[in-house]
């Protein structure tokens, strides 16, 4: 497969854009304790706000960036799309995730929102005259067709997964996120010097998935497990972390050593 | 509408109609001295009645700096409407990366920290109940309040909107609480309720409330807290007990 980069995307499968914003340098959050493995202290370390691009016959972009981050989501979009933007597609009304739906609706004003049907205050986010989707809902969009589900893991209940069926790709939003190297940036999980370990995750999901530190450990065990038999991806995309297209299942099964691993220590910090 | 509950201090009440029930989205005010501190800014749905309630508790004055529990849309839609041109209003928030909140040029306050805003001793706490990463709790040490998003909320009835747990005839009814977090905090159907139960107790206990005040919910007063957090745990068992991972 031939593989396409520019600055801040990268083409991960065909037709579908992986695009990174960066943010600040978060080394602190490794700073006060044994550095891990995976860690170098030459660089700058990253947790990653993406969006991701799939151009087609209709063109769709789930997530948009930060509000730090206008301008490069703008840039994308109009150096990766010849004929316009289809759906803004937000997966839920997290400032990093949708803050830019406004701006690209501007620059595209013909583009459809498309927002999660779950919760009941759409009106408070600006969604209530979005497309309003959820679990058994799709968009043909020509040789590609995105589904919607229901976020097993939401912040908040207005939120949605998607997965898109030629790739097979699963967009699990804020579930799966973990932090990556400068170096690192726009490689898959594959690609880096290190395999990916559970305390990598532990750093993200120990404080976004905060709750994991009052878990009944078990039932979350149960819940992964049927996860990774229902998804069963060939490649993961997540909005926080670096794609993964190799050893998937282990990879989401990870959630329950990082589960474990939260719940005895405690949430290690905030993000955001 | 702006309901006082204390000297040198006002709850902004706002709140949305979900058909079935209406639930808070409110905003407090803090006095200190001659200068008004705001808790969140409300949503931008509720932007006529916030800046309304605001100048009242206010007396016009306008407020000289605003306090975020968190950036999400309900919470700081409305910091712009307090900052006019030419009036100095601090606005203080816990994000760690606020550029990509939206929020620039907020000063950090650290979770698990404290602060003097306006002469005005605050410290922020690290909130068991929440939505997003970098929420905060808020302790004022004035009034003994503990400012709280998203959790310690309830739906309510008509009728109900200005009601402090005082007014209610039994305390804020066990239904109304289960509800709001069981449609808010999804993720509570994996928590062990005793777990939870500990954390809240530990935030009690270092910060002794004499209002715990919901962003979403009725303030609850200091007598009536055993008794809304006995709820609160049922009520999250109730959450954890009729979810059962799909076979």
């Amino acid at each position: 497969m031939a593989v396409q980069r520019s600055d801040d995307s990268r083409e991960i499968a065909p037709g579908v854009h992986w695009v990174q914003e960066n943010g600040p340098d978060r080394s602190d959050f490794v700073a006060g304790g044994p550095l891990p493995e995976w860690y170098d202290p030459e660089q700058s370390l990253h947790i990653a706000q993406n969006a991701y691009v799939i151009d087609d016959e209709r063109s769709l972009l789930f997530d948009t960036l930060s509000p730090a981050s206008t301008d490069c989501v703008l840039e994308a979009t109009d150096r990766l799309l010849d004929d316009g933007l289809d759906y803004v597609v937000v997966s839920h009304p997290d400032v990093p995730h949708a803050g830019n739906a406004p701006a690209l609706l501007r620059e595209y004003p013909e583009a459809e929102l498309v927002a999660p049907r779950y919760g009941d205050t759409h009106e408070l986010y600006h969604l209530e005259d979005a497309l309003q989707v959820g679990a058994g809902d799709s968009l043909d969009l020509g040789e590609h067709t995105v589904a919607f589900h229901e976020a097993t893991f939401p912040d908040a209940s207005l939120h949605m997964w998607m997965t898109e069926e030629k790739t097979d790709t699963f967009f699990p939003v804020d579930w799966l996120g973990y932090p990556h190297m400068e170096r690192e940036s726009l490689l898959f999980a594959d690609e880096f010097d290190a395999p990916l370990t559970v305390d990598r995750l532990v750093q993200f999901h120990g404080r976004v998935l905060f709750w994991f530190q009052y878990l009944d450990v078990p039932k979350l065990g149960r819940e992964v497990d049927r996860l990774v038999e229902e998804f069963d991806p060939a490649m993961v995309a997540p909005a926080h972390g670096n794609p993964v297209r190799e050893d998937t299942r282990e990879f989401m099964s990870m959630t329950k050593a990082t589960a474990e691993r939260v719940d005895e220590q405690g949430r290690v910090g905030t993000l955001g | 509408m702006t309901v006082r509950l204390a000297e040198d201090l006002w709850w902004v009440e706002e709140c949305y109609d979900l058909g079935d029930a209406h639930r808070h989205v409110s905003v407090y005010v803090i006095r200190e001295g001659d200068r008004y501190i705001m808790v969140d800014s409300g949503s931008f749905y509720h932007e006529e009645g916030i800046v309304e309630g605001v100048m009242e508790a206010t007396g016009g004055d306008g407020v000289d700096a605003i306090l975020l529990s968190h950036s999400d849309y309900p919470h700081s839609a409305n910091v712009e409407k307090f900052r006019p041109e030419g009036r100095e209003v601090e606005l203080i928030a816990s994000s760690g990366a606020p550029a990509a909140q939206g929020l620039s040029d907020a000063t950090k306050c650290e979770i698990g920290g404290e602060m003097t805003v306006c002469g005005r001793r605050f410290s922020f706490v690290d909130p068991p109940l929440a939505d997003r990463s970098h929420t905060t709790w808020i302790h004022d040490h004035g009034s003994g309040t503990l400012f709280a998003a998203d959790g310690f909320g309830s739906h309510h009835q008509p009728g109900q909107c200005q009601m402090t747990s005082a007014e209610f005839e039994d305390n804020i009814p066990e239904a109304a609480i289960r509800e709001f977090h069981r449609e808010e905090l999804v993720w509570l159907r994996y928590v062990d309720p005793a777990k939870l139960r500990a954390a809240l107790e530990a935030i009690f206990e270092a910060f002794p409330p004499a209002y715990v005040a919901p962003i979403h919910g009725h303030p609850i007063a200091g007598d009536d807290l055993e008794e809304y957090l006995d709820r609160l745990i049922r009520a999250a068992g109730e959450i954890t007990d009729d979810y059962q991972v799909p076979a």
